[in-house]
């Protein structure tokens, strides 16, 4: 049994190993038979291809006016650095200022701005700095104080009406455009405006002196017979301020004077005299603090008033915050009203400007800050977080001048944009401005605490005047 | 003989030469070119000659602006007499002294501006220290107007000088007298001397030299004043220019009106002046040591 099985098993192998072995490829190949092989032959045109090359090529990029619509200065210096000087906004107006940097920057890729503020001191530090040659391209200077007007006789600020496209002056009110003209020019862009009210300390003005607000006067020599009211109800001393630092626009506003003609001084006629006068009678009947009278610190009166220790004083709104934060228990006894008329009916502009200085190495790109900061929209923006109005039209089509105000600061909100409308300058150029000043502060001097009689001190300052400019 | 030339005293000098240079001699040398020059700060300067002595000499505001500062000298006498005063005072073993001598001492370590504020606030036409207290005692029927009366501006500045230097010098005067031996009083005390003797006899003269010295610098103070006016008229010099000193002059021409050449002469006058005012001391002060 054993041998037939060893003998299956031998078949079956075989039989498997022929069946395998039928199936398996051929290990060799057999031999080929010939093949015909038909080729494509494609044809090509020749073609040059040039080799492209690398060339290394600065390429400028000027800042220019792109679809942003506060971009408005063509041909900016690219890469320009450029300082501004503001005055007084810090640390208050921060963010404000900082933030407004940052978008001009934007505006205007690659332009930097460094800025700096400077106080009490501003006007030295400037002046100063002409001399070091370190002066800010771009310096945020006071209309009202005449600094515009100092530095452009000095040939030392850019002329905007030069300089700037028509389009961009449209966008001022002309009146503010063209304060402080040198020759004809305007060396400045107005900024933020002030509308001057009279403050009133409802404490000594309503509850001590028994006066009613609504009653206030609405001309300016009218102040005379209300400071002696109060003084004889509540022992108080009007804190009235002479513009010490331009006596002739006090002057030309309040008491109608023409200051010149013909290029000769003509301040000692019966209308300066008047209004020479009513100072000296004030002060003889003490009835005005003297200290606040003739200072050349518009911060000295306010300080008397924010102590309490007046009845009314003339400032602007914006200044309440201050009135706010140093003396919180009078804040609530506040009441504004408009200015007493002079006798010329005009308003005198209480104007913030910004200015470029001449020799600045780029030109362009600080009349492009000095715009961008006063265009409509930087006002607007600044309008809302303290009470300044702006001096551009087109910031009062916004609603937020329309609305009824609620706080104190803001009771001349919706008026603002007739009352900046009409502000202008009506002062001719005074030549030798400073050297003027001083000979009409002598004589009012005189006149208010020597017993010169107001005719005489202001005819002896007329002729020494006219000397001066050799008339 | 020759001596040998070092260069080593003028190495060890250099650095503070250096310093005198540039802080002292060039800014007395650019002053005194100003003075010849028509100068407004931002604008180069440009050479009028002596136009600027001239108007100065024609100028009535430099006259009362030096006349000024001549009477501000008075405080210089004051001053010394009322420090010997109180150095006499406080130079007694009594409890407390010490607190004494330092409260005195108080404003010469106060800064004037400070001070100055505060005497404002003292002499305020509304609310002030000093109305009040007067009107409460009836020598005023209404309070005055005490900073815009041009009668008191300038000696109240100059009481507040006095004030301010009383402390300091009081300091010097007393170093003074705890250096004189104390058996001179006892001397003095048995030969009969009062109080009063005791003190003309001995203290003043073993002072001489701290008189001398207080002399020299209080009145170079008094002539250059310049605080005291600026903050207690407002910056203004005063109504009438009251209180108008020549630094307070010098500074108005040349920062508030940019006349600077004209500042810079007003300023080369006031250093003659002071330099004449400190060569007379030193011979005042040489002569009586030579005495002594």
């Amino acid at each position: 049994m054993n041998k037939k099985r060893l003998f299956l098993i031998v078949s079956l192998l075989t039989l498997a190993s022929m069946i395998l072995s039928a199936c398996a490829p051929q290990a060799t190949q057999a031999p080929q038979e010939p093949q015909v092989v038909v080729e494509t032959q494609v044809v090509r045109e020749t073609q040059i291809v040039e080799q492209t090359k690398v060339v290394e090529k600065i390429v400028e990029v000027t800042p220019t006016p792109g679809p942003n619509p506060e971009a408005v200065i063509e041909g900016v210096e690219p890469n320009a650095e450029i300082s501004l000087w503001t005055f007084w906004l810090s640390p208050t107006f921060d963010d404000y200022i900082q933030s407004t940097i940052a978008r001009f920057e934007s505006t205007y890729p690659g332009v930097k701005v460094t800025w700096a503020d400077h106080q009490a001191t501003f006007l030295d530090d400037y002046r100063n700095s002409f001399a070091a040659g370190t002066a800010p391209d771009v310096a945020n200077l006071s209309d009202t104080e005449g600094w515009v007007r100092e530095f452009a006789t000095k040939d030392l600020l850019l002329s905007m009406s030069d300089n700037l496209p028509q389009s961009v002056i449209d966008q001022y009110f002309p009146g503010l455009f063209n304060l402080q003209l040198v020759n004809g020019k305007s060396y400045q862009v107005p900024w933020y405006q002030a509308i001057s009210i009279e403050l009133i300390n409802n404490q000594i003005y309503g509850e001590k002196a028994g006066l009613k607000v609504e009653d206030f006067p609405t001309k300016y020599y009218d102040l005379a017979p209300l400071c002696k009211t109060i003084k004889e109800k509540t022992g108080t001393l009007c804190d009235i301020r002479l513009t010490v630092t331009d006596l002739l626009r006090d002057m030309a506003y309040q008491g109608g004077v023409k200051v010149m003609t013909d290029g000769k001084f003509t301040f000692d006629s019966p209308e300066a005299a008047t209004w020479l006068q009513w100072y000296v009678d004030l002060v003889k009947a003490n009835l005005v603090d003297k200290t606040a009278l003739v200072t050349d610190q518009d911060r000295v009166g306010l300080e008397i008033f924010t102590s309490g220790k007046a009845a009314f004083y003339q400032t602007g709104p914006q200044l309440i915050r201050e009135v706010r934060a140093s003396n919180p228990g009078l804040y609530g006894y506040l009441a504004a009203v408009p200015l007493p008329a002079g006798v010329s009916g005009a308003t005198a502009p209480t104007s913030m400007a910004m200015s470029v200085k001449k020799d600045t190495k780029f030109p362009k790109a600080s009349l492009a800050l000095a715009v961008f900061f006063t265009n409509p929209r930087s006002q607007l923006e600044f309008s809302k977080i303290v009470g300044i109005y702006p001096s551009t039209p087109a910031s009062y089509d916004d609603p937020f001048f329309t609305v009824k105000p609620v706080a104190i600061e803001e009771s001349v909100r919706p008026l603002a944009k007739d009352l900046i409308s009409v502000q202008a300058d009506i002062m001719p150029e005074i030549p030798q401005f400073q050297e003027v000043n001083q000979i009409v502060l002598d004589a009012v001097q005189q006149a208010l605490f020597n017993n010169v009689p107001a005719q005489q001190a202001l005819s002896d300052a007329v002729a020494k005047a006219n000397a001066l400019i050799g008339k | 003989m020759t001596k040998k030339f070092s260069l080593t005293p003028y190495f060890f000098l250099a650095p503070a030469l250096l310093v005198i240079a540039v802080f002292i001699f060039y800014p007395i040398a650019a002053v005194v070119y100003y003075s010849f020059t028509d100068y407004d700060i931002v604008t180069p300067p440009q050479w009028i000659g002596l136009q600027n002595y001239i108007k100065l000499v024609q100028d009535p505001t430099f006259w009362k602006a030096l006349t000024n500062s001549f009477i501000y000298l008075i405080a210089t006498p004051t001053v010394i007499v009322l420090s010997i005063v109180l150095a006499i005072v406080v130079n007694r073993n009594l409890r407390g002294i010490h607190m004494f001598r330092a409260l005195y001492y108080i404003p010469a370590v106060s800064g004037s501006i400070a001070i100055g504020i505060a005497w404002r606030w003292m002499f305020d036409a509304q609310g002030g220290l000093l109305n009040g207290f007067l009107v409460w005692l009836g020598v005023l029927k209404e309070p005055l107007q005490w900073l815009a009366e041009p009668a008191y501006t300038l000696p109240i500045a100059m009481l507040l000088t006095i004030w301010m230097g009383l402390g300091y010098y009081a300091l010097i005067f007393l170093a003074g007298l705890q250096n004189i031996p104390e058996e001179l009083y006892d001397a003095a005390l048995i030969d009969g001397c009062n109080n009063f003797q005791k003190h003309w006899y001995i203290s003043l003269p073993g002072l001489r030299p701290q008189i001398v010295f207080v002399g020299v610098i209080s009145s170079l103070a008094a002539i250059e004043v310049f605080n005291e006016v600026f903050i207690l008229t407002n910056r203004t010099g005063g109504v009438l220019d009251s209180a108008l000193t020549m630094v307070f002059y010098i500074w108005r021409q040349a920062f508030r009106f940019s006349d600077a050449g004209y500042g810079s002469a007003l300023a080369i006058v006031l250093l003659v002046i002071t330099l004449a005012f400190s060569i007379i001391n030193i011979r005042v002060q040489e002569r009586g040591l030579e005495t002594d």
